[in-house]
Formats: structure tokens, sequence, C-alpha cells
């Protein structure tokens, strides 16, 4: 078993669960006790962090009860979080937890690194003399965040069926994984009754801030974009990269040029892209600027019909009349432009007409 | 290229072969066949009847003798309810990695001769299958299927047990790595900060050196120095190998210069990755056309939609393409370079055959050459069964 203060700052690991098992602590004790205040309210200071911060945060680990505090908080926070009932708020505590197992890791040698992966049953090839890490290729794709340029296969070195990768990119793997493991985990877990009376008050504070948040979202004006217009694979792709879904490189490629021919401006876009949870403004402006000329002086062109339509980015079942027309997701958006336009030609037109008739 | 249309009689008579061909052979089925769904197009019908699913072999058999299909497909996806009638209700449960190389993709297919496209293809495929799917991603070769696909190009089916759960995002990511899309151009280059290199002998301060992997280092990397050195060599070796430069943006100045300064010597260090051989063929190979020219030299070749989809519809094994009448037959790795597919997919026999021919034409089957002039003449069954499928000829 490893120390606990390891543990404390692993509460995923198997030998943390042991651990909290083995102290034989029945959940309404941990819920109820005094004598657990503190693993309670570490609870909810882990769950409002990862939705603020996108980081559960970090405590003393000072003292044997700092630990065991810590390491009771994590099934405490997983079952608030529950509770919250929301998607997104479950997949903002997802990453929370993995964003903060990733700096930790980075922090840890080769070796602890190694011994940790094996529990998330990724397929990897560790040489310990020259210290060389390797990854199976399908395991990589599940986790890695593809739809970062540098992490592209095609931008890997592949050999075998392995991928050599550094031991942060493996940390940065192992985080993804993580990540994914939380959320499968929580995403239909019942919510557990007695949390939801002890925590009633948390719980609703949190709910409502997802709230207020969305209501932001909604309301703030985005630019000169008027979405009602976008076609349906716009559309999508602007959905999913809101709601923080894994959209691959392409769908970024066109989202962006899309929105950059129509004159947005970086920040409108960025604007834009804020509301997914793992949302990074900085990795974010890079991006964009690459794909709209910002930093090279090239500014892409953004693919038509047919292009999306090989990339699986034209969603088929959402195909309109406009859609049937245009061969262009630009020509598209300005054709119904176009059609309001004209509507509200028709509409003035007639209007002075009735002023004139009284 | 079509010239007529055919009869009922010629789709009868094709109809008739098939059938034969399928009563006589024991066509072996897809592993997890009960999984899987079938479809297929028949001789004068209009579309596809999908979404079929067959629970024994007997059954699937005595299909295929009684509609002798003109095309037989079934799913590399295999499904908890495969003949259910709408996609979402089959309940995917795992899908083969497929490749398709078909010659519709070759640069000006057009104009080049059936037996051609087919070699061509070929190269491609051995590439494919040997350079990428084993060196790079290790498949072992028991682990695949490869066919020829009856038509004008091969199949392969990867069946190792780690590809069956890829979603089709994954399954995109080895599209791209194989096509090379998207490859950062400084994977490849690298700029070591030397602050010193040996220039014609003198050690001179550079800040900067460019350093590029040697041509046997693994994936993309060896792949794409091989790349350049291909066409370096193709530069040097050429005509005119100014002209060839132009063509790469390099004016005539530099051009020179640079011819003078490749001696031997140079290309062999270029060959071991130093590229640093002098300021301006240093400057030449940060020149964009070439290494873009460089990562299409190397790069595969395969169907994007084919390999992505998750739930395609591919060419049964064993059966045969309507419009060839040629077996879709198993290959070999080992023989694939000595496979010449217009002889060893061809089943039918020589029974002599009347037919009208529409059009001027030249087929080589079974090594022996055929130059017909339209009208009446007497062929064999398999020039024949072939004419027809092409809609080069009526039975008479
Ligand atoms: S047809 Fe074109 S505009 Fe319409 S959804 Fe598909 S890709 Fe977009």
């Amino acid at each position: 078993m490893k120390p606990l203060n390891t543990l404390a700052r692993y509460p995923f690991l198997k030998d943390a669960k042991t651990y909290v098992k083995n102290q034989g602590i029945a959940v309404t004790e941990l819920i109820k006790d005094p004598l657990y205040d503190r693993a309670r309210s570490i609870a909810i200071e882990r769950v409002e962090h990862a939705f603020e911060h996108k980081d559960v945060g970090v405590r003393q680990l000072s003292k044997e009860s700092d630990c065991i505090m810590e390491l009771f908080s994590y099934p405490l926070s997983r079952m608030i979080t529950c509770c919250i009932n929301d998607s997104y708020f479950t997949r903002r505590y997802a990453l929370g937890e993995a964003v903060r197992f990733y700096k930790n890791l980075i922090k840890e040698n080769t070796f602890f690194l190694v011994d940790i992966v094996k529990e998330f049953n990724l397929n990897i090839q560790f040489d310990g003399e020259n210290q060389h890490l390797s990854i199976y290729f399908t395991d990589y794709l599940t986790h890695a965040p593809t739809r970062y340029k540098h992490w592209k296969l095609v931008n890997r070195e592949l050999q075998n069926g392995y991928i050599s990768l550094s031991s942060k990119d493996l940390s940065r793997v192992t985080q993804e994984a993580l990540r994914h493991r939380i959320n499968n985990e929580l995403l239909d877990k019942p919510c557990h009754e007695l949390i939801q009376k002890t925590f009633s008050e948390e719980i609703q504070r949190l709910q409502n801030k997802i709230a207020t948040q969305r209501k932001n979202n909604e309301t703030i004006p985005v630019g000169k974009l008027d979405v009602k217009k976008l076609p349906p694979c716009i559309k999508r792709i602007l959905a999913d990269v809101q709601a923080g879904e894994n959209v691959p490189h392409m769908g970024r490629f066109a989202l962006v040029s899309f929105l950059n021919s129509l004159k947005l401006s970086t920040q409108d876009i960025i604007d834009l892209f804020n509301t997914a949870p793992d949302f990074d403004e900085e990795k974010s402006r890079y991006q964009i600027e690459h794909i709209t000329g910002g930093v090279s002086s090239t500014s892409y062109k953004p693919p038509g019909c047919d292009k999306l339509k090989t990339y699986g980015l034209c969603p088929s079942e959402e195909i309109d009349r406009i859609c049937k027309k245009t061969h262009h997701p630009l020509s598209y958006y300005r054709y119904k432009w176009k059609i309001e336009n004209k509507r509200k030609k028709k509409k003035s037109d007639k209007k002075p007409n009735k002023k004139n008739e009284a | 290229m079509s010239g007529v249309n055919l009869t009922k009689e010629s789709l009868a008579f094709l109809q008739d072969q098939f059938r034969s061909y399928y009563k006589k052979s024991d066509l072996s089925v897809p592993d997890r066949f009960s999984r899987r769904e079938y479809a297929f197009v028949f001789f004068g019908g209009k579309g596809m009847l999908r979404h079929l699913g067959f629970s024994k072999k007997k059954q699937f058999q005595a299909f295929l003798q009684k509609k002798a299909p003109m095309h037989a497909y079934y799913s590399t996806a295999y499904y908890q309810y495969p003949d259910a009638p709408r996609m979402n209700e089959k309940e995917w449960m795992g899908a083969e990695l497929i490749f398709d190389l078909d010659a519709d993709h070759l640069p000006d297919a057009d104009n080049i001769t059936y037996e051609t496209q087919l070699e061509l293809v070929k190269i491609e495929f051995i590439k494919l299958v040997d350079d990428f799917l084993m060196n790079d991603f290790g498949f072992p070769i028991e682990s695949m299927e490869l066919y020829f696909s009856g038509g004008r190009g091969y199949h392969c089916h990867v069946k190792h047990p780690s590809v069956y759960q890829l979603s089709s995002g994954d399954r995109r990511e080895i599209v791209d790595y194989i096509t090379g899309r998207d490859l950062n151009a400084s994977v490849v280059f690298h700029e070591e900060s030397m602050g010193r290199a040996q220039i014609k002998g003198k050690t001179v301060s550079t800040g900067k050196r460019l350093r590029m992997p040697k041509p046997d280092e693994p994936g993309w990397r060896g792949r794409i120095s091989q790349g350049l050195i291909d066409i370096l060599e193709d530069i040097v070796q050429s005509n005119d190998p100014l002209l060839k430069l132009k063509g790469y943006g390099v004016s005539e100045y530099t051009a020179k210069k640079l011819l003078d300064d490749l001696s031997e010597n140079r290309i062999l260090r270029i060959k071991q990755g130093h590229l640093d051989q002098s300021t301006t063929i240093r400057r030449f190979f940060l020149n964009n056309a070439l290494r873009k020219k460089a990562v299409s030299f190397a790069a595969g070749e395969t169907d994007e939609p084919v390999t992505c989809d998750v739930k395609r519809l591919i060419r049964l094994p064993g059966s045969l393409h309507g419009k060839t009448g040629f077996k879709v037959i198993p290959v070999s790795l080992d023989t694939l370079d000595d496979f010449d597919p217009l002889s060893e997919a061809v089943i039918f026999d020589k029974t002599p055959v009347l037919v009208d021919v529409g059009v001027d034409v030249t087929v080589t089957l079974k090594k022996e050459t055929f130059e017909l002039t339209t009208g009446n003449q007497e062929v064999p069954l398999f020039v024949a069964v072939f004419l027809l499928g092409k809609k080069l000829a009526n039975i008479k």
C-alpha cells in the first residue's frame, strides 16, 4: 500500500479505496458524524473549486488527520456531484479532478507514473534504462486530446503500434483517462437521499451558479453573428465546442475559419468558445490566430460542403432545402441573410404606405 | 466506358452464370456470421436490398444460389440485431478496420489501361499494408485479410482485437496518419542550436543547424526524409535539373548555385541527415513546396470515408463482382508482387459464346489478348461475362 499522503493526493486509486473501506466507516457516519465535518467542507470545496477554476484545489497534507479528511472528502464530492444532477457540472467536476491529478503527476518520477498508469489499463511500454516511454496507439487514440494538432497521431512517432512520448505527455493522457473514468462512473449514478438532505443548501447554491452562468452565456450577443442563420454543420460543431465535446481538428478548423470569414474577431470567437468545461483561453487564442492568420501570415479559407462531407462533419439528417441549393456553408449563411433582407424590405415597403393612408 | 444497354437475355445469361458459380462453390462466410448485416444488388433490379440477416450458413448459401445476385455485401460492423430496418436499432457492437484502395483515386485514371490501373493500385496497396499497417501500426500479418475487390482495387480487413471498438474519430486519426494530413514539418525538421558548425572544413558560428532524421528512422520521420532524398535524386539525375528546380519556385541563379553545391559527397551526407551542407542547400530544404511534395511522395492512400465509417458495407469475399464477373479472392502479401488479378480472379471457363460486341475493344484476360471489333463473334465464356458486365456487348 502506498503511503497515506500519497493516497490523499490520489484518492481515486485502488489503494485509496481499499484504505477508506478498511476504516469501516458507514456512509451515514461520513455524512452525519461531526467527526467528519472537515471532510464534508473539503468535499464542497473540491466541487466548487472544480466548477470555478477547473481544478479541485490543494490543501495542507502535513498531519495524518489532514490526509484522512482529504481522502474521505473524495467520495463525498462524487456523491454531491451526482445530486447536483447536471451533466455539464459533472463533466466540469471530472475535469477538475483530472487537472489536479495531472498537476500532481508531473511532479512525480517516471517509475511512479508508470505504476499509476497500470490502474488505468493503459497498454504502455517502459524501458527503465533509458527512461523511454511508449503507449499502444489505440489507448492513445481513446484518451489523447487529438483535436490539437501536435497531439494528432500523424505528428507522433509511431512504430510497431507504439507511440513514443514524454512522461509529461503520458501524464496528460492519463489525465484524460481519469476524466473519462469519473465522467462515466458518475453519469447515471442516482443521488443519495441523505446527501441531498445534508447538503441541500450547498447543492441549491451550486445549481443557481450553473443557472446564472448558462443565462449569461445565452444573453451574450456574439458580435455580428446570427446563430439562427448558421448552417446545420457549423451549428453542430459550435454546440459541441461549447459543450466541451471532443471536436476533431478539422471541425475546429471549419468553425474558426467560417467565423473568421464573417469578420468575427479572435476575441469574438474566444467568447463564443468560452463555455467549454476545459476551455483554455491562451491555447485557444493561439490556435484561433493560427487559423485566422493572426500568428502565421496566411489566413485559411473555410472548407466547403464536399470537404465537410468527407470528414463526416455534414449532419446528413439535418440537411435542409438551402443546403441542397448551396455548396458552401458560407453561401448558406449569406442566402439566409438575403431572404431575411427581402422579407424586411417588403415589410418596410408596406409600412410607409400605411402611414400615408393614415 | 460503357457501350450498350444490356438486353433481358444478357441479364438472364449473366445471372445464370453467377448462379452456376454459387451452386458449385463452397463459399466461406465472414466471422461473426449471424451478427452481420447483408445487402445485395440484383441483375436488372433497382437499388440495393439491405438489412438482411442470416442465422445459418446453409440458409445464406441457398439464398445466393436462388437469387444469384449481381453484387453481394456484408457489414464490416457486427450488431446485436443486424436485420433491424433502421441503423440505430441494430445496436452496434464493433467493426473491422477497413482499407479500400481503388483505381478511381488515381490521378488521370481515365487515360491509363485497366491493367496499368490495377498495377498502380497494387503498388500503393503493398505500401499501405507493409509499410504503414505492419511497420508503423504493428498489425501482425495474420490479423489482416487482403482481397482483390473484383473491380479496380484491393481491400484490407484488419481484424486485430484492438480495432473493433475504435470510434469513427479514432479511425479518422489513422487515415490522417497514413495520408500525412496535418503533418507538422517541425516534427521532421528541427533546428539544433549548435553555436558552431563545420562548413568547408572551417568552424563557423551558425547559431542554428538544420537537422533531418535519417531515412531509416521509424514512422513518418524516416519516411519524409526518404521522400526528400528521392526528390533530390530525381532532380539531380534528370535531363534538365534547372527546369525541375524552377518547378519548386527556385530562381535560376539559386538553382545553379545549388547544383554546384551538390557534390556527391554532400549528397551522401544529406542522406545521413545532415542537411546543412551550405547556405543554399539549407534554404532549399526549407522550401515549402518541396516539403509538401515530399509528404505526398511518402504518403499512403486509402478511401477515407470507407475507413472512417464504422457501419460500412463491403463486398463479400468469395462473391462475384457484377461488373466484371471476377471473384473477390484473398491475396497474400508474399505473393502479391506477382499476383495477376486478370488471370487469378477469372473463374469462368472457355466454352464459346456468341456475343454482339457494341464497341471496338481490346481485353487481356488469363494472359490472352482479345482484339474485338463491333459485331457478332464467338468468344470464350470468361470474356463474354466480362464484356457483358462492362456493358460492352450483348448476348446473341
Ligand atoms: S450541406 Fe453543406 S452547409 Fe449543409 S450541413 Fe452539409 S456541409 Fe453544412
